[in-house]
């Protein structure tokens, strides 16, 4: 019954372009698709070992730059742009990691924020290579095709890496380094004193989730051709990114989806119905405040936990969703 | 098995640990006693890594593991419980277990969580410490008792030479601190070596080979039970008389 109904839910996510009556809903799958993979990217690092990053759009950033002027300053390949600035921006996530994750709690917090906003101001002031606030304008690899055909396509090019990431998380959360990350999770010291390198475990965290968010960036800046640094290095998109882990529940490998499926549909809706203004945001940090206060552990681990709790013991009963 | 010396460590102007050399006999039931605040869990935390001395050195056998961290600490053969129980709250009973398991190949990282003979051994020291009927539990469904029990199980898991035990009967009833101690024994009767904090005396005089005693930061008397029982400067520590 539940690989029967996973079959469906795949099978209509798959559809879902040809299912809405314009192209308008698929660009706002696009965004949503996008958005879930990226927050199910944030949670390898936020779901897992408990590290909250608010600078991952730090990493969107990059990628998306780095794939952008690749193609669009040296005339590189698309894939060949993807490939090779999502490896650049890991490296160099790997490397801040190795600094970041020295610090816990409250700190790691302000030292993401203090990434993404030295890079926000590297991309505004460095106009002769970005664009700074004029945008860089990335042309599109797929020429031939008409707007609506974009989207269609990039809706499942970003449906393939939320497969991805998925897959890295579930495989990554039933493995020993997934339980590591855990401990990590629930007591550093303890795990420390066991012989977890925690150090280690946390600075591998960190690079894989930032890879996977670069691929996203990489992919944004080849579907929507031109790159804002005000955007792409938003403090507020990477809270978006913390905000539907939240609320579906970052324990949980579906979790971020479904926080996704509500939280970017909800936002498109605001712009819509409200406007260019900025209640959108002011609606994305109420609902951050409100699930942080009243639903910590996200919607689906409340409906997890019932479920579990439900079932006769096994072998090894597994403490986090997903498996 | 352990020797410090000249250890010390301060908090701005509180040295919490001062000129601490201290030997840990290889084989025994070594105890580390003292009042509140003399420097015993200090001493903890800077022979297992968790803080890094001002000065001093810390040797485990012929290796120097000053300043090292706590993770190369506990490869070595040194396992700890702390002061308050510590647990993976969230994890179940198995899981705290096999947490302990070493993984050095990344093939051994990316497999799944505990193998059949992983297993089996975790479950053979839940039975051993009497909690094999919670394996499925979340840790934090345990009894504080429990989890002191799970606490000194998931140590034992990383198979340690060396286990320094924080407080193991604090905030225990005394029907467990009797299991407690057998256990405790039964351990050192095959191999193991133990370093424990304790302020339950009984306990204490009743189980140690070789009793350690700290006053204000600093070692100020070490031997057999008996000797260190009639000493006059643990009188004066202890009772100020």
């Amino acid at each position: 019954m539940r690989i029967v109904s996973s079959l469906l839910l795949v099978a209509a996510a798959l559809a879902y372009p040809w299912l809405v009556p314009n192209y308008y809903l698929v660009y706002a799958g696009v965004l949503t698709v996008m958005y879930a993979a990226m927050a199910t990217s944030w949670n390898i690092l936020g779901g897992l070992s408990g590290y909250v990053s608010l600078g991952h759009s730090a990493f969107f950033g990059l990628g998306a730059y780095g794939t952008g002027l690749l193609v669009a300053r040296l005339g590189w390949p698309w894939p060949l742009a993807l490939g090779v600035s999502t490896a650049g921006v890991a490296l160099f996530a790997a490397l801040v990691g190795v600094a970041a994750v020295r610090v816990r709690g409250a700190s790691f917090v302000i030292v993401t924020i203090a990434l993404v906003s030295a890079m926000n101001l590297l991309a505004q002031g460095w106009r002769s290579l970005t664009g700074g606030s004029v945008a860089l304008q990335v042309p599109s690899p797929f020429a031939g095709l008409h707007r609506g055909q974009t989207h269609l396509l990039f809706y499942h090019l970003f449906l393939a890496l939320l497969a991805a990431v998925l897959l890295a998380w579930w495989l990554i959360s039933r493995s020993r380094y997934g339980s590591g990350l855990r401990a990590i999770r629930e007591d550093e010291d303890k795990a420390e004193s066991l012989g977890v390198p925690t150090a280690a475990y946390k600075v591998v965290a960190f690079a894989l989730s930032a890879l996977f968010v670069a691929l996203a960036g990489g992919l944004y800046a080849l579907w929507f051709g031109s790159l804002d640094p005000i955007f792409v290095f938003s403090v507020v998109f990477g809270a978006s990114m913390v905000l539907m882990s939240l609320l579906g529940g970052r324990r949980h490998l579906l979790g971020p989806l479904l926080g996704a499926l509500i939280v970017a549909p909800a936002g498109e809706y605001f712009l819509i119905a409200l406007g260019e203004t900025q209640i959108h945001l002011t609606a994305t940090g109420v609902l951050l405040v409100l699930v942080v206060l009243f639903m910590p552990e996200g919607i689906l681990a409340r409906r997890w936990r019932r479920d579990h709790n439900r079932r006769a013991p096994q072998v090894l009963r597994r403490s986090d969703g997903g498996a | 098995m352990i020797t410090t010396a000249g250890l010390r460590k301060s908090y701005g102007g509180v040295t919490a640990v001062r000129d601490a050399t201290v030997e840990v006999l290889p084989g025994k039931i070594n105890a580390l006693i003292g009042p509140n605040g003399s420097g015993k869990t200090t001493f903890f935390n800077l022979v297992t890594g968790l803080i890094k001395p001002d000065s001093g050195t810390v040797h485990y056998r012929d290796t120097d593991i000053t300043g090292r961290s706590p993770h190369r600490i506990a490869h070595l053969g040194l396992g700890r419980t702390f002061q308050l129980c510590r647990i993976f709250p969230r994890m179940t009973v198995l899981e705290n277990m096999l947490v302990a398991v070493r993984r050095t190949r990344l093939r051994e990282l990316l497999a799944g969580i505990g193998n059949p003979a992983e297993i089996e051994r975790a479950r053979g020291w839940l039975r051993r410490t009497g909690i094999e009927h919670m394996e499925t539990a979340e840790a934090r469904e345990l009894s504080y008792g429990q989890q002191k029990l799970l606490e000194l199980a998931a140590v034992l898991m990383a198979e340690p030479e060396l286990i320094l035990l924080d407080e193991p009967a604090g905030g225990v009833n005394p029907a467990l601190i009797e299991r407690l101690v057998t256990l405790i024994r039964e351990l050192n009767a095959e191999g193991h070596t133990f370093l424990v904090v304790e302020h339950n005396m009984d306990m204490v005089m009743g189980m140690s080979d070789h009793v350690i005693v700290f006053d204000r930061g600093a070692p100020i008397c070490a031997g057999p039970p008996r000797q260190v029982r009639s000493d006059p400067r643990v009188l004066e520590a202890y009772l100020g008389v």
